[in-house]
């Protein structure tokens, strides 16, 4: 589980270099908007280069590749299938798409919902094998809806919560969008904890700046770990399924959540 | 020594000056560098100099600029010896580091050119003094007047010592209450269209880093800090104008905001975003040496906690009102940093000139503790070295140094080692971060010897730290 | 003919190569002082490994760390190949 997903230019050397440095759970190496056409074939080659010579062994690292559609797709996966990432972020992702990327990976995927048919088949897509999560694509889906984005992010409410829903079902990682606004340091915040109050488990970003804010908004609270160390400490030294703490009951699925809020508290480093 | 009465400073030209004045009689002369790259006056000044021939000049400029072009010709004609100067940087330091000196080049801290002055060890024989505002009898401030600079500190040591005190400006005015140069120490005053560009003088330079490696360095030190409890009730700080200093200043104000602390005061060069802490009531007192922004020049005329000093007053180790003895907290940057923590913030790895301390070793020596910030990589160059190629300050002087990859403590320090002990942090011996840097680098080739001498660095403590070499 | 790859970054470097009667590298560098010798090893055994002589490389480097100097020289490579 990483609580955020940093994308980085591919074809940027003072970027990818530092990658490590922003301490994002996640990084998502950009292959499709960020580099040019025609500098595909150097971006592959410098972050093939660049992952063979590095080792991140605690930083999940995946490779947005361009879409299915375009020529670059089947090149950008097979030069890069044996790197150590984990997997891959696909954009304009569709069933039919996801089945395409299935027949030359076992990697993990992470599909971008950025179309309305990809909301309305939300489910479909969730089912597939190797998915890791789901990551929204609000401009793209904005876009195609002809709609304006705002900071509230009404436009998308509806999308959002159907994310969640259905990540929250199928056991995957929930994603939420990037903000756009680079310097915009309230707004961030703002959209990180609307995001999280949703349920989403994670955010991406696409400025190294965003990283602690997401970190921060998506991270167990002190008061979380703390109750949830009382409630394991008294899970097990009782014997019944469930007991009371504070006049309130607990029962197996809230210890179970207990024990996830330290499993991640210790992953980063907040005990 | 006795100076003119009031009434007739007034000269209307510098040909009528030069009437005067046998300017071959004065070769040791000096300037501010308030004007910074938009300065007029010391070129119209040493360009005369160079039309007539003067030869064996001393030259004592608080710093020397990109712009100061008339001191390269100087050099080409070889008719300056000795040139005693805090920073250099452009043409005149390429020129320098290239080719040297017949005499000597002295580089020293703000702190210790001032105190050089007053206690006679550079005798100036006509300090030439621009001034954006003054009286008909010589009372000047520089935070006033069309091509205000802000704080006159860098002058006013020489203004006090010097044999001839010639004050430059463009905007004379009926009286000038509170001077920073005072009329009993003028000689002459001489009336000019205009002694700068403001384009030049107001670097506008001065912004908070938003390259997010920077930003990631301000992080660190803002948490550093913190957990070296830093931030508390009365405290003092200093920051220059560096985006990644600006960037830990802002996060310095945050903790206050937050935490409801009040800093007693902030010193050095000051910007806009110091006076807004001293505007929101975070800070009791600026002690402002040198302005960088306009936002800072206007605030001393507006505000009597913005106070300017001289540098002396800034600096100087044997000033009974040294402001920075009493300073906690100072953030520095390193263009190279060794495994002793020696500093070099005056040549690049080359060896080229291009800078110098400032108060660079004045504020590092006294303030409780010392931060330097700056990338672990610049350009493929580590930062950190076996041996800096020039120690601007000592090592004992600093206590941390922080990078977007980890931070070193200086092992001197063990009471702030103590305190980090659980650190969450990344506190690494210095030669690790060396290591981590050369994993991607791989290791430098080290330049090649130089030996011949060109010139020394010259502590505020008088003693003789390290020599500059010829390229 | 002459093909490249790379940018003007900082970080980064623009390689160029061109077929040649021997094989010469040329490199201008920001850091040429402390990592000239290094510049030419990673170009000469990237060469050596791709089996490839009589070329032209022109280097122009911004401070690009080893793999990325292999990996522009390559991406040049593969573009005049094709």
């Amino acid at each position: 589980m990483s609580r955020s997903y940093l994308f980085i230019p591919g074809n940027t050397p003072s970027m990818l270099q530092n990658l490590d440095v922003f301490e994002s759970d996640a990084i998502i190496i950009d292959f499709e908007d960020s580099v040019l056409t025609y500098d595909k074939d150097a971006a592959r080659i410098l972050v093939k280069e660049f992952l063979t010579k590095f080792n991140f062994k605690e930083i999940e690292i995946f490779i947005r590749i361009n879409d299915s559609e375009s020529p670059f797709f089947k090149e950008d996966v097979l030069l890069t299938n044996d790197l150590n990432i984990t997997g891959y972020v696909l954009p304009k992702a569709l069933p039919s798409s996801i089945d395409q990327l299935l027949k030359i990976t076992d990697k993990q995927i992470i599909p971008i919902i950025e179309s309305p048919m990809a909301v309305l088949r939300l489910e479909e897509i969730a089912r597939k094998d190797q998915i890791k999560g789901l990551l929204l694509g609000a401009e793209d889906l904005t876009k195609e809806l002809n709609i304006n984005r705002t900071l509230e992010g009404t436009e998308i409410l509806f999308t959002r919560s159907k994310i969640v829903l259905t990540c929250n079902a199928y056991k995957i990682e929930s994603i939420d969008t990037p903000y756009t606004s680079k310097d915009d340091e309230q707004g961030i915040y703002k959209d990180s904890l609307n995001a999280s109050n949703l349920g989403f488990t994670s955010k991406s970003c696409i400025h190294p700046n965003h990283v602690d804010v997401i970190n921060e908004v998506f991270s167990p609270s002190q008061e979380d770990i703390k109750q949830s160390l009382r409630i394991i400490k008294k899970a097990e030294t009782n014997t019944k399924g469930a007991f009371s703490l504070d006049g309130k009951m607990v029962d197996a699925p809230i210890i179970e959540k207990a024990k996830r809020v330290i499993v991640q508290a210790k992953k980063y480093n907040l005990l | 020594m006795t100076k003119q009465a009031n009434t007739n400073k007034i000269i209307k030209t510098f040909d009528d000056f030069y009437n005067i004045i046998d300017i071959h009689q004065y070769k040791n002369i000096s300037f501010h560098h308030h004007l910074r790259n938009g300065d007029y006056v010391l070129n119209m000044v040493l360009n005369h100099y160079l039309e007539k021939k003067v030869n064996n000049i001393n030259l004592y400029p608080s710093a020397i600029f990109p712009s100061y072009s008339s001191i390269l010709h100087l050099l080409e004609n070889n008719q300056i010896d000795n040139i005693t100067t805090n920073y250099c940087n452009g043409p005149v330091a390429e020129f320098i580091s290239n080719n040297g000196l017949s005499g000597k080049l002295t580089m020293q801290t703000h702190g210790g050119r001032a105190r050089s002055i007053i206690e006679g060890r550079s005798k100036i024989d006509i300090a030439y003094i621009a001034v954006p505002t003054c009286d008909p009898s010589g009372n000047a401030v520089g935070y006033l007047g069309n091509n205000r600079c802000g704080a006159l500190g860098y002058p006013i040591a020489d203004s006090l010592h010097a044999s001839k005190v010639v004050l430059i400006t463009d905007n004379i005015v009926d009286y000038v209450d509170s001077p920073e140069i005072k009329s009993e120490n003028v000689d002459y005053i001489i009336t000019i269209d205009s002694i700068g560009d403001k384009q030049g003088i107001i670097s506008g330079t001065t912004q908070v880093t938003k390259n997010p490696i920077g930003v990631k360095i301000a992080k660190n030190t803002a948490k550093l800090m913190d957990e070296l409890e830093l931030i508390k009730p009365g405290f003092s700080f200093q920051s220059g104008a560096g985006g990644i200093s600006l960037k830990v200043t802002d996060y310095v104000k945050e903790t206050m905001k937050r935490q409801n602390i009040k800093a007693s005061f902030f010193s050095g060069g000051i910007t806009k975003y110091h006076v807004d802490m001293l505007e929101e009531g975070l800070v009791e007192k600026l002690y402002d040496v040198q302005c960088f922004d306009l936002e800072a020049v206007d605030s001393i005329s507006r505000n009597t906690n913005h106070i300017p000093i001289s540098a002396s007053q800034y600096a100087n180790p044997n000033d009974p009102l040294m402001v920075i003895k009493d300073l906690d907290i100072v953030i520095l940057g390193a263009t190279e940093i060794d495994y002793d923590f020696n500093v070099n913030v005056t040549t690049d790895s080359h060896g080229t000139i291009i800078g110098g301390s400032g108060g660079h070793s004045d504020t590092a020596s006294e303030a409780k503790v010392t931060i330097i910030v700056s990338p672990l990589i610049k350009g493929r160059i580590p930062t950190v070295k076996k041996r800096v190629t020039t120690i601007t300050t000592l090592g004992k002087n600093i206590d941390c140094f922080v990078t977007e990859r980890g931070i070193a403590i200086n092992p001197n320090r063990k009471d702030l080692l103590k305190k980090l002990l659980n650190s969450k942090l990344k506190i690494v011996p210095i030669e690790e971060l060396a290591h981590i840097a050369h994993k991607y680098t791989n290791i430098p080739k080290e330049a090649k010897k130089r030996d011949k001498i060109i010139g020394e660095v010259e502590d505020r403590t008088l003693e003789i730290i390290d020599y500059l070499y010829l390229k | 003919m002459k093909y490249s790859a790379g940018s003007y970054e900082s970080s980064d470097c623009i390689v160029t190569v061109s077929t040649h009667s021997k094989t010469d590298i040329i490199i201008e560098s920001i850091v040429f002082e402390q990592f000239g010798d290094q510049i030419k090893d990673v170009i000469s055994n990237t060469l050596k490994e791709q089996g490839i002589k009589d070329i032209l490389v022109e280097c122009f480097d911004k401070g690009a760390l080893d793999y990325t100097i292999k990996s522009r020289l390559l991406t040049a490579l593969k573009r005049m190949e094709e």
